[in-house]
C-alpha cells in the first residue's frame, strides 16, 4: 500500500508537466459526485454501527441498504466516466499521468467493487440476526474495510482532480 | 434513544456535512485555480483535514487501541507532507529516484 501510495507523487516528481496538464482532462464532477457517494456510504455505514449498538436491527439495515446503494452508484459514475475517457481517446497508454490516474482509480473501483458484495453480506447478517449490541465484531471489521477505501479515495480525488 | 447517543449521531452528521462542504470546495478549486504553491497547500491541508474526521468520527479510533490509530493518522501526516514535498523538492527527488 505504500508503495502505490508513493507512486503518483514519484510520477509527479519526474514528469512534472503531465501532471500539471491531466487533472484538467479529468472530469471533475464525476470526481466530485464519487467523492460524495464515497463520503456518504461512510456515514451511513458509521450509522449502522450506531444503530445496531443500540439493537436496532431495522434500523441497521436501512441504514446499510443506504451505503449499498452510494457504492452502487460509485461503480455506476465511475464506469459512466471511463466510457466517457475511452471515446475520448483517452486511456491507460495515454500518458505518465493516466497511466497512474487508471492504475489508482481502476485499483480502488475493484475494492469498492468487493466492499459492496460485503455490504450485501452484512445485511444478509444483520437480516439474519447475528449481530446484537454485545457482539457485532463482524460488522465493525466491514465498517472498518469501507472506512478504509473512503480514505484511500480521499486521497486520489484531490491528487488526480484538483492537483494541477 | 438516550443523550449520550444522540450527541454521537449528530456529530456523525455534523462531520459528514463538513466533509461534503470541504469535497465541493475542492471541486470548485480543480475547476478554477491556477496550479502554484497555494492550491498544493490547499490540497495537503484538505487530504489531512478530511483523513483526520475520517478516523476520529467514522472509523472511531479516537478511542480505539493508541498505536493502530497512530498507525493510520501517521498516513495523513505523511502524505500531505508528500504533496507540499514535490512541489518544493521535485527535481531532486526525481534525481534522487532515478535509476
Amino acid at each position: 500500500m505504500a508503495l502505490a501510495t508513493a507512486l503518483p507523487f514519484l510520477a509527479r516528481a519526474h514528469h512534472p508537466e503531465a501532471f500539471h496538464e491531466g487533472p484538467r482532462r479529468l472530469a471533475t464532477s464525476a470526481g466530485v459526485v464519487n467523492t460524495v457517494l464515497m463520503l456518504t456510504s461512510s456515514y451511513f455505514v458509521a450509522r449502522s454501527m450506531s444503530a445496531i449498538r443500540r439493537n436496532r436491527q431495522r434500523q441497521t439495515l436501512y441504514w446499510l441498504a443506504g451505503a449499498l446503494l452510494c457504492g452502487i452508484g460509485y461503480l455506476v459514475v465511475k464506469s459512466i466516466e471511463f466510457a466517457w475517457y475511452s471515446e475520448l481517446g483517452i486511456n491507460g497508454s495515454t500518458g505518465i499521468f493516466f497511466t497512474t490516474y487508471y492504475y489508482l482509480a481502476f485499483n480502488h473501483l475493484v475494492h469498492v467493487g468487493w466492499g459492496s458484495l460485503g455490504i450485501l453480506w452484512v445485511m444478509v447478517r444483520t437480516w439474519a440476526g447475528a449481530y446484537s449490541p454485545e457482539d457485532h465484531e463482524g460488522l465493525e471489521a466491514f465498517a472498518c474495510y469501507w472506512h478504509t477505501i473512503d480514505l484511500a479515495w480521499l486521497i486520489i480525488f484531490p491528487i488526480a482532480y484538483v492537483w494541477h | 434513544m438516550s443523550g449520550i447517543e444522540m450527541s454521537h449521531d449528530r456529530k456523525l452528521t455534523f462531520a459528514w456535512l463538513f466533509l461534503l462542504v470541504l469535497t465541493l470546495g475542492g471541486g470548485y478549486l480543480g475547476e478554477t485555480a491556477e496550479p502554484g504553491m497555494a492550491i498544493t497547500l490547499i490540497v495537503a491541508a484538505v487530504i489531512a483535514i478530511k483523513g483526520r474526521m475520517v478516523i476520529n468520527h467514522f472509523m472511531e479510533l479516537r478511542d480505539a487501541n493508541q498505536r493502530i490509530r497512530r498507525l493510520v493518522t501517521a498516513y495523513f501526516y505523511v502524505l500531505p507532507a508528500m504533496v507540499i514535498a514535490v512541489d518544493l523538492f521535485g527535481p531532486w527527488l526525481s534525481r534522487l529516484t532515478s535509476i
